[in-house]
């Protein structure tokens, strides 16, 4: 049919549907978040670290013993219904350890990496947008931190920091690794630079904040993500480490202090596995569902990548009654 | 001053079919979002002739190239038809066999082959590579001739010894046409070999390929979005829509006396240099989902001739598939309003 | 009182350097150029790529500040202005679209957003009026339902879809000037006489001044009033469009006419002699006309003295000895 007037001016021809309007259904869910519930691989992701973090919280309620007991009665002890995970060499529970460990552990992880991000990005991102000398300093420092080996860095800094504990350790981490992100994230913005649409923003009128927050960092959203769960990691690696230089405090439990221990008292080679493998078995778990929730961001900063699933969001939406996860409704 | 137009081939003799596709049909996807990039395409190439097949983005003229060259990446295959060349069917070929057609029998210039070239490998090198991988021929003579061509495309032989970036974007292009040239084929399909480049150049190519066409003989498909420039260089012109073959006709024909609606439309897309200035509309709209095309022309939403006013024909319009039917020797349509003519 | 022309460009240069600290050479990207823009009047900017055409657009929209000359809006000259609030000024009048439509949207924002914001930034309408001016804005580019494609993103519409858009983003704020960066060239061949006839009805109805910079000689015919033709980073060719077209003066002008594929001539094409050469702006240039290479008429001052811009038929001007002579 020729609806279409030809002395007018060309006007639309939708062949695409239009995408349905979210809107939630009994709880008024952020787009952001409906889309992680939507993607299975997020979604599995949240499951895991969602429930990590609810054994944290919950950790004084399910713990038997205090994790630094001593019972040299039940030294070494594999499994059992008394200790789910086993004992240490000192009869210590290892449940409780690693209950009681989340806690700690997650803490430092998220801590660490929402610092170390932030502040690599902030400075990785304005240094690549303001260019000239923002970009010489943020670039020498950049480079300065990343040629100093990490362990005279930590010694140098743990010299300056005279508490002790959670905090040291955070900025430590911090200090350490926010340059290796800095530069890739300044690598990502240079090349969005010189697009298009920021120059268009840029003519548009909006100010420098605005383009870097607004406009540059939704587009580099899943790299960002992906620069905290790296931090994380190696913030949980190198806890034991760090505690053991005398930055944290070891009388604290952690689960990089449990491993530590299990380490240092070569249980493997006694065959001994409890010790090692359930505190490393939490990490892994943490982790993998930090990645799987990175799976699902991806959809948040790129949305081309939502429409193709969006049928499986309305079997997801069938599943769970259309309760928690928002109700696609037909567009207005 | 040559002219750059053969004479009018009204009593070209009969030459031989080159390439023929029969109801050609490639298909991508699977389940409800399968698409037709190609359904049910004729088109012949005789020797020497150059034909152009126009039409805009999303219509499949790269996709019957890939076909002709059995390069569809999956999940592009071909679900129907057939690809004849000179006679034999190229879909059940082995890969052995294809490997010494292609190149041979048929190379290909793809759009902006000129940054395929290997950035760290000489040119002339290149060459060498390109033609040992088909027959057997020792370097020292590969690299002469990869200087006689080279000459051929007017570039100076010496440049063999440089590097891709040391070359203008037009002599990278010539260096990709000269390439195709190496083993003497006798068909050549350009995929918008000089939409990148500058006007200038662009003619300078256009001609430097008619040249070559004397001399050597080979037909080309030459596939683009710009129909001015076909108008000018084709013999012969197939205009494609939506995965369709729409119109062929001579080149002069089609730009006197287009049938299509959309040709009609396509040709009043590009502004005269010359002559009266008015106000041209283009086409509204824009080309279908390949996956849910329009039911019977797939032309309809945008024709200016198709108005429900008309019921009869526009019921027609609207539900069957026009054919491709010959208007005069040499000119068939697939259009309903043309089919009444009869 | 005669009111100054909105923009004007005089004797604007600009250079960019190349290479590193041992072996440091120039870009003459643009050299000496002046124009004006006019209300109401298209000005098209022709010239291969690498003639600083664009580069010209990108200092109009003070994307670059120029080595030289000066940029005068409004009768003074902003090339050094930086207080936040004479640019947001200069923003609200001279606005900008560009080659690749995809391109210059923000991939993770939606059309909303990309032509609510200078409504926002500028105060164009105040916060309750800011949806039905989208709308508005949406309806005047051609795009309807206008509720429906504010919600979508870039990746949901066409070529031609998001050009429009990038368009009303850049009428929200009601300028005086738009600058079109090859805004078709990127696009469909039938949906580009659409966007074509767009920029004609906003010339028309709103007494916008256009610089529309392209490589097609045939759209800028189409749509243009006067022509600036570039090579090399220098105006090498002026005036108003029907008579340069119809009597070109500069060699280079009559070369592009020559090459430009015309359905209507095809009978009478000619093979065009052309000499080697390329159309990039002069990388450290030295005197004489940068043409000399691949001109047929060149004589020996040619070489020697760069042409001036010389007024040779009434309103077209062109730099070259031979047919434009400067005595």
């Amino acid at each position: 049919m020729s609806q279409l007037d030809p002395t007018l001016d060309p006007a639309l021809d939708v062949s695409l549907p239009a995408t349905p309007r979210r809107v939630g259904g009994r709880l008024r869910v952020p787009g952001w978040l409906a889309l992680l519930l939507g993607n299975p691989k997020s979604r599995t992701g949240l499951v895991m670290v969602g429930f990590m973090v609810i054994v944290a919280l919950i950790a004084p309620l399910i713990s038997v013993a205090h994790p630094n007991d001593f019972n040299l009665l039940a030294v070494r002890q594999a499994p059992s219904w008394n200790h789910l995970f086993g004992t240490t060499d000192q009869g210590s529970d290892i449940f409780s350890q690693v209950v009681l460990g989340a806690r700690r552990s997650l803490l430092l992880g998220a801590a660490a990496g929402l610092l170390a991000t932030g502040v690599a990005a902030i400075l990785g991102i304005t240094a690549a947008y303001a260019g000239g000398i923002v970009d010489d300093v943020v670039n020498f420092l950049i480079n300065v931190f990343l040629t100093i080996p990490p362990i005279p860095l930590l010694v140098v800094v743990s010299g300056y920091l005279k508490n002790r504990g959670m905090g040291t350790m955070i900025v430590v981490l911090a200090v350490v690794l926010w340059a290796f992100e800095a530069r890739i994230l300044r690598g990502q913005a240079l090349s969005l630079k010189n697009r298009d649409f920021i120059q268009a923003a840029k003519v548009a009128g909006e100010s420098t904040w605005r383009i870097v927050f607004g406009e540059l960092v939704p587009n580099m959203i899943s790299r960002i993500a992906a620069a905290f769960v790296l931090v994380f990691y190696i913030a949980l690696l190198t806890d034991a480490g760090l505690e053991f230089l005398g930055l944290g405090d070891m009388s604290k439990t952690s689960w990089g202090v449990t491993l530590y221990w299990a380490q240092v008292n070569s249980t493997v080679l006694q065959g001994e596995w409890w010790p090692f493998f359930f505190p490393g078995a939490a990490l892994a778990f943490t982790v993998l569902g930090l990645v799987l929730i990175l799976a699902g961001i991806d959809e948040v900063s790129n949305p081309r990548l939502r429409s193709e699933r969006t049928k499986r969001r309305r079997l997801v939406g069938m599943l769970l009654g259309g309760r928690l996860v928002a109700r696609p409704e037909a567009s207005a | 001053m040559t002219s750059l137009v053969e004479e009018p081939s009204v009593t070209r003799t009969r030459q031989a079919t080159l390439l023929e596709l029969r109801q050609l049909v490639v298909e991508y996807g699977s389940g409800d979002k399968r698409a037709r990039a190609v359904d049910g395409v004729d088109l012949a190439i005789h020797e020497g002739e150059i034909v152009g097949l126009a039409g805009e983005s999303g219509c499949g003229k790269t996709t019957i190239a890939n076909a002709v060259m059995q390069i569809l990446r999956p999940p592009g295959r071909i679900a129907g038809g057939s690809i004849l060349f000179e006679g034999e069917s190229l879909v059940g070929k082995s890969t052995e066999e294809l490997r010494r057609f292609r190149w041979r029998n048929v190379s290909m210039v793809l759009q902006s082959a000129m940054n395929a070239l290997n950035p760290v490998m000489r040119v002339g090198d290149q060459f060498v590579d390109a033609m040992r991988a088909h027959e057997r021929i020792d370097r020292r003579r590969a690299l002469a001739r990869a200087g006689e061509l080279l000459e051929l495309v007017g570039i100076d032989r010496r440049r063999a010894r440089a590097y891709p970036h040391e070359l203008s974007g037009g002599m990278r292009q010539r260096v990709i046409i000269a390439m195709a040239l190496s083993l003497k084929p006798e068909l050549i399909i350009m995929d918008e070999p000089t939409t990148a480049l500058d006007v200038v150049v662009q003619r300078e190519i256009m001609q430097q390929i008619d040249a070559l066409k004397r001399d050597f003989g080979f037909a080309v498909l030459f596939i683009t979005h710009d129909l001015s420039l076909l108008l000018e260089f084709a013999d012969r012109i197939a205009i494609m829509y939506a995965g369709e073959i729409v119109e062929t006709a001579s080149a002069e024909r089609l730009g006197t006396n287009p049938q299509h609606p959309y040709t009609q439309g396509l040709l009043q897309s590009f502004p005269p240099l010359t002559g009266p200035l008015t106000r041209l509309t283009g086409i509204p709209g824009s080309p279908p989902d390949l996956r849910d095309p329009p039911s019977g022309c797939r032309f309809n939403p945008r024709c200016p001739y198709c108005v429900p006013e008309q019921s009869g024909l526009y019921l027609r319009q609207t539900t069957e598939r026009p054919l491709l039917r010959t208007v005069e020797p040499g000119h068939e349509v697939a259009c309903h309003l043309v089919e009444g003519a009869e | 009182m005669t009111t100054a022309a909105p923009l004007e460009v005089r004797s604007l240069s600009k250079r960019f350097a190349i290479g590193n600290a041992f072996r440091r050479a120039h870009v003459h990207a643009v050299d000496d150029v002046s124009f004006e823009l006019r209300p109401g009047k298209i000005t098209a900017l022709v010239g291969e790529s690498g003639s600083g055409k664009s580069t010209v657009a990108r200092l109009l929209a003070r994307l670059h500040d120029p080595s030289e000359g000066a940029v005068l809006f409004e009768g003074s000259d902003v090339s050094g202005v930086r207080r936040r609030r004479d640019v947001l000024h200069y923003r609200s009048q001279v606005q900008m679209i560009f080659q690749d439509p995809f391109g210059s949207l923000n991939p993770v924002k939606t059309v909303r957003h990309h032509i609510e914001r200078p409504l926002r930034i500028h105060r164009i309408v105040p916060p309750a009026q800011i949806e039905e001016r989208v709308h508005d804005l949406l309806r005047t580019v051609g795009l309807v339902p206008p509720a429906e494609i504010a919600a979508k993103y870039p990746y949901e519409l066409s070529g031609g879809q998001q050009q429009r858009v990038a368009i009303a983003r850049a009428l929200a704020v009601e300028p005086k000037v738009f600058l079109a960066d090859e805004p078709i060239s990127m696009l469909d061949v039938s949906i580009r006489i659409g966007i074509l006839n767009l920029m004609l009805r906003l010339k028309e109805e709103r007494g916008i001044a256009f610089l529309y910079v392209t490589h097609d000689l045939a759209s800028a015919r189409y749509v243009a009033d006067d022509i600036l033709v570039m090579y090399a980073g220098q105006i090498v060719e002026r005036g108003p469009i029907e008579q340069v077209l119809s009597a070109p003066l500069h060699p280079y002008t009559r070369l592009l006419l020559a090459a430009v594929p015309d359905p209507a001539t095809k009978l009478q094409a000619q093979r065009i002699e052309m000499r080697k050469g390329l159309a990039s702006a002069a990388v450290d240039p030295s005197e004489g006309c940068r043409f000399v290479t691949r001109c047929p008429l060149a004589i020996d001052v040619c070489s020697r003295v760069t042409p001036p811009l010389v007024e040779a038929q009434p309103e077209q001007a062109a730099r070259c000895h031979v047919t434009a002579p400067s005595n």
